[in-house]
């Protein structure tokens, strides 16, 4: 026998799907150990860590390594963000303090090793012809030549476009060092470009004018 | 953009920037999830060592209170000293070199050949690209970046190994298989000869644990997901160079399974048709649920079970969590009919649960390969009484995918448009991007 219940509508209330929670939340969600919060933060951060550290060290798989002990840091230490809605900056923190020590490694490993590797330019996917590699190839030796800090401020200026005072931040050193840094970095590029003449006979043309 | 009074040397800084600037490009979707994937386990793995370092600390503070415990507890760790310190791993390289980053590249015809010194073999067939992410005492990564590879995997409880292809990861114990990874089709491939591996990638249903003699196919762009039984190959060593049979063999038959280096549990463990496995199985059906078949990929475990009970009856009486797992069954051995009858009879039976949300979206996943039409339909219909559900993002990609493959790009603009507004990074927001020409 069935039993008829009165018909009382009902409606859907939809929740915030948790892709949308903001940076405060998904701060404190971390502290706590939410397992939700992981993914949504990978998602939400990994696309500015990956690209930042991709440009600074010219190597998409680098990138990724870096990503994945960046992350596994800030899950780590989440509990001791002090302004959780700075989630963002926190992030980046740990990213630029990531890449730092990864050209730093590569100095050193530079320094100690008998036979220098092969470079190896591997950016992203995008096709890009055979001269422009060429010259991404030279840049990015000539980059190599740089200290850490060197190139990690010339990276955050000229590839990411920050400006001094976010640089000195991010990187927690003052504005005058990070000035500092900037000039010697790009004279000893300029310089260096002028004596490769794989590079200066490139820009003398004009094609690269337009 | 010019600087027609800057010296030359500034002039080509600004260009040599601008250049590296715009040649990164934002991860993609698939690599986002592979990274995701990747970072859980890690952080899983993390987790249980400082869970194993807490237990140490522990049982150290306790063996400090007492002489006798403490002499116990150092005797212990010097005898067990080598099995937990296990030694470093290294390789050597043939039919080819490694450059910075790990790469591997060939200098000859024959492929690269990778020989570890616990035993283990990788061989990436000409043509393949790969790198060796890492190597250390835990175990290893390799990524394969196109093309076939094979690996024979030296047994070990210590280290782990990680095969990585596209946004897919297989983590492997001691075993011999095959994976393929080809990146214009986004089709991933994998044969598994010995031993048992785990699938983990953008996969409907999870993880995909695979035993002994399975072949798992994904085609992303289609959704498939196929796996089928081959036969056990007679020699790991024969069997590493063969190319990849276009076409897998019929559901195995027992026979086949039994022969060359399949152990008695392997046999016993993979699905097959054989009556010994069959009835095997009926013994232990009772204590283990289809949905733990499932997850062990043990598909024809459940299709000989619903044959001998009858489709009629299991459809009438089998339980909710059941019917679901039978239609996974049918749907991996494309037994679409019987994957449709069980989601259908799980609509009709359990009209009020969640699983009958759920089967209206996997009714369109089954349609699409006979009807499109029906399939979006389904679609529809699982978004219009599950807007918020966890298949909408999947359901919404779907039907526009297919209504762009049926009715064009002008009809399945507004859904991508939507679809971008829903979930604008979703895994098909690089699809729905180009739909609207939006860069």
């Amino acid at each position: 026998m069935s039993k008829r219940f009165s018909q009382t509508s009902l409606s859907l209330v939809v929740g915030t799907t948790r892709r949308d929670v903001s940076d405060l939340e998904l701060a404190q969600a971390l502290a706590v150990g939410e397992a939700w919060a992981l993914g949504v933060t990978w998602h939400r951060f990994a696309p500015m860590v990956l690209t930042m550290a991709e440009r600074s060290l010219g190597s998409r798989s680098d990138a990724e390594d870096l990503a994945q002990d960046v992350f596994l840091s800030i899950f780590r230490k989440a509990n001791t963000l002090r302004e959780p809605e700075k989630l963002r900056s926190f992030v980046y923190s740990f990213a630029v303090f990531g890449v730092r020590s990864e050209l730093r490694r590569r100095k050193l490993r530079g320094w100690l090793s008998i036979l220098t590797p092969e470079a190896l330019l591997e950016l992203g996917h995008r096709s890009v012809d055979v001269e422009s590699r060429d010259l991404l190839r030279r840049f990015y030796a000539l980059l190599d030549r740089l200290s850490a800090r060197d190139r990690l401020v010339f990276s955050l200026k000229e590839l990411e476009s920050m400006t001094i005072e976010e640089i000195a931040e991010v990187m927690d050193i003052s504005v005058s060092t990070v000035k500092r840094s900037l000039t010697h970095a790009m004279a000893r590029l300029s310089r260096w470009i002028i004596a490769d003449p794989g590079l200066a006979d490139v820009f003398d043309t004009r094609r690269w004018q337009r | 953009m010019t600087w027609p009074d800057e010296p030359t040397d500034t002039r080509a800084l600004h260009v040599l920037a601008k250049l590296a600037r715009s040649t990164v490009q934002r991860p993609t979707a698939a690599e986002l999830e592979r990274g995701l994937n990747l970072l859980s386990a890690r952080a899983t793995s993390q987790k249980a060592r400082r869970i194993r370092v807490m237990r140490w600390s522990l049982a150290a503070a306790i063996a400090t209170a007492g002489v006798c415990v403490a002499l116990g507890f150092r005797l212990a760790s010097v005898l067990r000293g080598p099995g937990l310190d296990p030694p470093a791993l290294a390789y050597r390289v043939e039919g080819g070199s490694v450059l910075a980053g790990g790469y591997l590249r060939d200098s000859g015809d024959g492929g690269v050949r990778l020989f570890f010194n616990e035993g283990t073999r990788v061989k990436l067939l000409p043509g393949a690209r790969g790198r060796v992410r890492s190597v250390d005492k835990e175990g290893t990564r390799i990524v394969l970046d196109q093309g076939t590879a094979s690996f024979d995997v030296a047994r070990s409880k210590e280290r782990r190994w990680l095969v990585e292809a596209g946004p897919f990861s297989v983590a492997v114990k001691g075993t011999f298989f095959t994976v393929s990874w080809d990146p214009p089709s986004e089709r991933f491939e994998l044969r598994l000869q010995h031993g048992s591996v785990v699938v983990s990638g953008p996969i409907a249903s999870g993880d995909i644990e695979l035993r002994a003699g399975q072949r798992l196919v994904v085609n992303l762009p289609k959704a498939e997901t196929l796996i089928t039984d081959e036969q056990v190959e007679g020699t790991a060593a024969g069997s590493s160079s063969a190319p990849l049979l276009p076409n897998q063999h019929p559901v195995a038959a027992g026979p086949a399974l039994a022969a060359g280096q399949a152990t008695a549990k392997d046999a016993t463990d993979t699905s097959s048709s054989s009556a010994a496995t069959v009835s095997s199985g009926s013994k232990v059906e009772h204590k283990s649920s289809w949905a733990e078949h499932v997850a062990h990929g043990q598909w024809n475990r459940i299709l000989d079970e619903v044959e001998s009970r009858g489709v009629e009856t299991t459809l009438e009486t089998a339980p909710s969590e059941d019917l679901f797992a039978l239609a996974d069954a049918a749907r991996y051995r494309r037994r679409t009919d019987l994957a449709r009858a069980a989601l259908l009879a799980q609509r009709r039976r359990f009209p009020g649960s969640s699983r009958s949300l759920d089967a209206l979206f996997l009714l369109g996943r089954v349609e699409e390969s006979h009807d499109r039409a029906r399939a979006i339909s389904w679609y529809d219909e699982y978004l219009g009484r599950a807007a918020a559900g966890g298949y909408a993002a999947e359901a919404w990609g779907r039907k526009m995918v297919l209504t762009n493959e049926l009715k064009g790009r002008a009809l399945a603009r507004p859904i991508a448009e939507e679809y971008l507004r829903r979930f604008p990074k979703g895994s098909y927001a690089g699809a729905a991007r180009n739909l609207c020409g939006v860069p």
